[in-house]
């Protein structure tokens, strides 16, 4: 559906993109993680067509993304990493007309999506808030209910609430059978949505995994408090690779904690916190490897 | 070129256009008011008084008949000032802005495509422009009408005039418009067109000051616009309207060729 072939953007300075393959089949939610810089949106910009490869090709459907970005447009949906919308006009009149640009006429899906992500878009655009802004940039991603979407961090600005809605939203699009690259630099977005996921980092992929796979090989960091001293020494005894700040003991488990929670039945614990690896330590985790 | 983009801008920018043909009525209203045909007007007592500073704002042939009045003293410099600056603006808020601002991505994420985007917001431009000159020759002859008895305006060559005042906007506008497509940040493209363009309307003001400046005529396309050679309805005025509207032509395409190629920073 999506071909990324040997994609390489040199912005210098070892920024861009550098040759850099891989694809999205039909009908799959596909996620690119990667810190701020890595090429995200770089990548985006291409399937796009805002810009044109310096080596390597970048298809959809068989389509070159630069040349024929106006054809390609027709079957995709596009939310920008930046807000950057016409400001002089109101949230409503602005989705009336990309709609209108868009070919769309009947904006019943369109009042659904406003609906559902409780916005209200009657306000002038310059007065509304990142969160406001967001949610007028994914109607107007979905509102023509297109066969591919391309979402450049599509939860920043949305409060917990609604990024359920919007793993709602892209579950029920799993199930229509659409396609869907999204981008993102934190973890636990692609992690609720994705099938598979492509890290990157410093324009080159570090790794291209399944989601189950990936879960199953995660690490967390657990923090536990013993309410005894010598509960937790008799712990740290057992567990030498544990850290200990004061009263709380931090191990770093992989994959599923149901050992370690039936271990710490048999202690008096105060305080029990789970803290999901940083994007950091992910990387390290490959590299390390 | 899409429609719905179309009407969108003429309705944003509207207010705008209006702003400009306020000024321009109030401007043709104080000039014409002054015209006298016993050439003792006060602005022609202040003409005679100090001919270089007139000369350089394209007032140097102080004659009696109201068309050569009104040519030199409107169209010799304020009708080409105040309608470049509206193509500058105009410039900055259909193409600059969509480009530095990022709200290009939006119209590029739907079917219209690049080419059809760059030909509307042109067209946009040109109306813009056209709205501008037509509005000005027809205040300018009912302000005639109404305010000047003694003499009558010829209406021909005086929409010669206005021909070719549309043709040298739409060359301004489209060197504008050009600098506007190749450049990302809304400074250098927009200052880079309005730069080129004042220099050439500084360059032109120069050449007429005084003889041995009379070179500089040949450096600025602003000398194929000639209000006292068009509403004599000559031969030559007709090959310099289509000699800007030829340039205007050329310069779109390569702007159109050069946008349809570029990256763009959204």
């Amino acid at each position: 559906m999506i071909e990324i072939c040997h994609l390489t953007k040199d912005y210098g300075n070892h920024r861009g993109v550098f040759d850099m393959s891989f694809q999205i089949h039909k009908g799959e939610i596909l996620g690119i993680l990667g810190p701020n810089g890595s090429g995200k949106t770089t990548i985006i910009r291409h399937l796009m067509g805002f810009i044109k490869p310096d080596q390597g090709t970048v298809q959809i459907q068989g389509k070159d993304c630069f040349q024929e970005a106006a054809f390609i447009q027709q079957n995709v949906g596009y939310l920008p990493g930046e807000i950057a919308f016409m400001d002089d006009m109101t949230g409503m009149n602005f989705i009336h007309l990309i709609a209108k640009l868009k070919g769309i006429h009947d904006l019943s899906y369109a009042h659904w999506l406003i609906n559902f992500l409780e916005l209200n878009a009657q306000g002038q655009i310059k007065r509304m808030s990142k969160g406001m802004k967001q949610k007028i940039g994914l109607v107007i991603a979905l509102m023509h209910d297109p066969a591919i979407l391309i979402l450049d961090e599509p939860t920043s600005g949305l409060d917990p609430l609604m990024q359920m809605k919007f793993i709602e939203l892209m579950k029920k699009a799993k199930q229509q059978g659409k396609t869907v690259f999204m981008s993102s630099h934190i973890f636990e977005e692609i992690e609720n949505v994705c099938d598979r996921v492509v890290i990157i980092k410093e324009g080159q992929v570090v790794t291209i995994e399944d989601m189950e796979q990936l879960k199953h090989h995660r690490y967390k960091h657990y923090e536990i408090q013993f309410h005894s001293l010598l509960e937790m020494e008799k712990f740290m005894y057992q567990h030498p690779d544990a850290k200990r700040h004061q009263q709380t003991v931090s191990l770093l488990v992989k994959g599923s904690p149901d050992q370690l929670i039936k271990e710490l039945s048999s202690y008096t614990i105060d305080d029990f916190n789970v803290q999901p690896q940083s994007l950091e330590e992910i990387f390290l985790q490959y590299y390390g490897e | 070129m899409s429609g719905v983009l179309y009407r969108k801008e003429l309705r944003t920018n509207f207010p705008l256009i209006f702003l400009f043909l306020m000024i321009i009525t109030m401007y043709a209203t104080i000039i014409i008011s002054m015209y006298d045909p016993n050439m003792n007007s006060s602005l022609q007592v202040l003409a005679k008084s100090m001919p270089e500073i007139f000369a350089a704002f394209g007032m140097m042939n102080v004659s009696s008949s109201l068309i050569d009045f009104i040519t030199n003293y409107l169209y010799g410099f304020l009708l080409i000032i105040f309608p470049f600056l509206l193509n500058v603006i105009l410039c900055y808020r259909l193409m600059g802005k969509y480009i530095d601002h990022g709200s290009m991505a939006y119209l590029l994420s739907t079917p219209i495509g690049r080419r059809k985007i760059v030909m509307t917001q042109y067209l946009v431009l040109l109306t813009a422009m056209l709205i501008v000159v037509m509005y000005t020759f027809i205040l300018i002859i009912l302000l005639s009408f109404l305010m000047v008895s003694e003499e009558s305006l010829d209406i021909i060559h005086f929409l010669y005039v206005n021909i070719g005042l549309l043709a040298l906007q739409y060359f301004l506008g489209s060197l504008c418009y050009l600098s506007a497509l190749i450049f990302n940040e809304a400074r250098l493209s927009i200052g880079i067109g309005a730069g080129i363009n004042i220099l050439f309307i500084m360059i032109w003001m120069l050449s007429q000051v005084g003889d041995q400046l009379e070179i500089l005529h040949y450096l600025t396309p602003l000398s194929l616009f000639d209000p006292q050679l068009l509403s004599t309805g000559d031969g030559q005025s007709w090959l310099y309207i289509f000699v800007l509207l030829l340039c205007s032509g050329i310069v779109i395409v390569l702007g159109q060729r050069i946008f349809q190629k570029r990256d763009l920073p959204l």
